[in-house]
């Protein structure tokens, strides 16, 4: 389970990133973040990352704080980033061998991990081959296995559908159902309305760096008094600038 | 502990996979150590050429006529006129334009005893024509000595006369010295290799993971960022460490066709020069490589990355020659990085026997100030500012 508990977050003297945002992501859903550019979404998966420390109130991660031992909560996550690159001159396998042995796998269960995921995500031709001249999707394939392999508790993906082909999309959409069946928490970032409509059972939307409402997409929907998710985002924004983004 | 070993191997492996994979900066890091070893041979020819061969020097003679003795013995010397070059060499020594000039008088002077100047006109900031300029007035002073002895004799007077002190001069350095040139040619680009050589591997496992966006990713981990710094410093010392190997290695091997014997040098690298040698330079791949990923990691961009990073080869390049005007060198000099290891290397080449103290502190030194990059490179991956730069 994934926690944020009243984060602050001031850049400079007066850039506030995050101002005072809660939200709660629980095993066995999809919790989606939607929020306008700027408005705090990587500042915060950033935090939980532990690579930025909030300048009052904490994110755990299973009860861990991911500022004070971020090593510790790093392993409880799988973490699928907004930019994400691959090591050009390795092959996919390599590429998602390396990501195992860094959270501690090794012998023949990371080897059975490994070709485990590369049967799942459909990765068998494009295992031994060098990452360079990988399209979008291939690249999206390895970052997710890479990300995936451990099995983590808990999963985060900063607009992960960014750029894909449908096929991608749906292979994503159908490993995330997968791993929500599992029990696994899986927080979600996205611009697309459809997409976290469909697959999340939670969205949290922010705005300003605070948490501006959450609940199911029917319930957010209510709240706004609109029947599309989308408008009912940009009213509960209070603008129009998330629809632009 | 055991995952923490699994990690900094998995890391490390990949650093090396990655290395290895890209040919264009193996390139650059070997190249070196072919190139440097042939480019010593060449020189080392050359300069033997110069100081023990007396190659034809061809100058323009005017009044040749009127001294055909001192003539002769600039024929002895091997030292001709111009008239007698054909083709591409005429065309070069045309271009030199060395002139002697006999004056008209030069016999009825001699007979009166008059003093004779010889013109010598040649262009002394050219360094090809030093050599022959030297010649010719040796020539020129000899046969004047000579003629002045005579001269003195003929009048009962001992020339001894003439020196009433002589110097005996007992050269103490060893016969190796003789070899300070390709000596301070080869400490010098060894050190150029070390700083050199794990250079672009350097750069683009720091700046350029930065840039292709797969360094977050890796901050992100559960893993420390001295394990990563430490696994991508490992792998760029020891390619810049087996590019040392390689050049002293082919330096041996070349150095086997240079007849050295013919200036009275000896030059070797031998088993027990090669493992000091090696032992000198290791940590200065480590602190090579320190600096670099330092200076890397805070670029910008890789661009920077690659302009900043190259302004360290100033260092090797610029300390030993800085120490060669340093007449009376201050003891702390001796452990400097890159210092140290240069007045060592010198007195290895010298044949002098190694001042151990100097070697282990100066190597310590170089470790401990590595190791201090090191530390400060991993706090500072963990630092906001770098982790807002990423974006």
């Amino acid at each position: 389970m994934i926690k944020v508990e009243n984060l602050h977050k001031t850049f400079g003297k007066d850039v506030k990133a995050l101002d005072g945002l809660s939200f709660e992501a629980k095993d066995g859903e999809i919790t989606g973040i939607l929020g306008p550019n700027g408005a705090g979404k990587t500042t915060c998966l950033r935090t939980l990352y532990g690579l930025l420390k909030a300048d009052e109130g904490r994110a755990t991660i299973d009860g861990i704080d991911a500022s004070q031992e971020p090593i510790k909560a790093r392993a409880q996550l799988g973490i699928f980033p907004d930019k994400f690159g691959l090591y050009e001159r390795l092959t996919a396998f390599e590429q998602i061998d390396y990501f195992a042995s860094i959270q501690g796998m090794s012998g023949k269960a990371k080897k059975a991990a490994i070709n485990e995921i590369i049967t799942d995500l459909g990765m068998e031709e494009l295992a031994h081959r060098k990452s360079q001249g990988f399209s979008q999707g291939q690249r999206m394939k390895v970052t997710l296995a890479q990300a995936l392999v451990h099995k983590p508790k808990n999963f985060v993906l900063d607009e992960p559908t960014r750029g894909l082909d449908v096929m991608s999309t749906r292979i994503l959409r159908d490993y995330l159902n997968r791993f929500k069946a599992q029990g696994h928490c899986i927080l979600f970032s996205s611009h697309v309305m459809q997409e976290v409509a469909a697959l999340c059972d939670r969205v949290v939307i922010v705005s300003n760096g605070r948490l501006a409402a959450q609940g199911t997409p029917a319930e957010l929907c209510e709240l706004a008094g609109e029947s599309q998710l989308e408008e009912a985002f940009v009213k509960l924004i209070g603008s129009d600038e998330g629809v632009a983004a | 502990m055991n995952n923490g070993f699994g990690q900094l191997k998995a890391l490390i492996i990949k650093e090396f996979k990655e290395a290895f994979r890209d040919k264009r900066a193996l390139m650059v890091a070997f190249s070196m150590s072919l190139l440097a070893p042939v480019m010593i041979m060449v020189m080392s020819k050359t300069m033997i050429k110069e100081i023990a061969e007396t190659p034809a020097v061809y100058a323009e003679f005017k009044g040749a006529e009127f001294a055909p003795k001192l003539m002769k013995e600039f024929r002895d010397d091997n030292i001709l006129p111009l008239s007698e070059a054909e083709g591409n060499i005429h065309r070069i020594w045309q271009e030199r334009a060395i002139t002697v000039t006999i004056p008209e008088s030069y016999q009825q002077d001699m007979v009166d005893g008059h003093i004779i100047n010889i013109m010598l006109s040649a262009d002394y900031s050219d360094k090809p024509s030093l050599s022959p300029v030297r010649r010719i007035k040796d020539v020129v002073r000899s046969h004047a000595r000579s003629i002045g002895y005579k001269r003195l004799m003929m009048r009962g007077i001992d020339v001894r006369l003439l020196r009433p002190l002589n110097i005996v001069e007992q050269d103490q350095s060893q016969p190796s010295s003789n070899a300070m040139m390709i000596s301070i040619m080869l400490g010098l680009y060894l050190l150029m290799g070390a700083f050199m050589s794990g250079l672009s591997i350097a750069i683009d496992t720091s700046a350029g993971e930065r840039e292709r966006n797969v360094l977050e990713m890796l901050l992100c981990q559960p893993v420390s960022t001295l394990k990563i710094v430490l696994a991508k410093l490992s792998c760029s010392s020891s390619i810049a460490a087996l590019s040392i190997v390689l050049m002293l290695t082919v330096t041996s091997l070349t150095m086997g066709f240079v007849d050295l014997t013919k200036i009275g040098a000896t030059f070797s690298i031998d088993a027990g020069t090669f493992m000091a040698l090696l032992g000198l330079l290791i940590p200065i791949c480590i602190f090579a490589a320190s600096l670099q990923l330092f200076f890397a990691f805070q670029a910008k961009s890789f661009k920077e990355a690659q302009s900043t990073v190259t302004m360290l080869i100033m260092l090797p390049a610029f300390i030993p020659l800085a120490l060669t005007f340093i007449d009376d060198r201050p003891q702390w000099l001796d452990w400097v990085p890159v210092a140290g290891q240069s007045i060592i290397m010198e007195d290895l080449f010298k044949g002098l026997a190694i001042n151990w103290p100097a070697f282990i502190v100066t190597s310590i030194v170089t470790l401990l100030m590595s190791a201090v990059l090191v530390a400060i490179l991993a706090k500072k991956l963990k630092s906001e500012k770098v982790v807002m730069a990423l974006s």
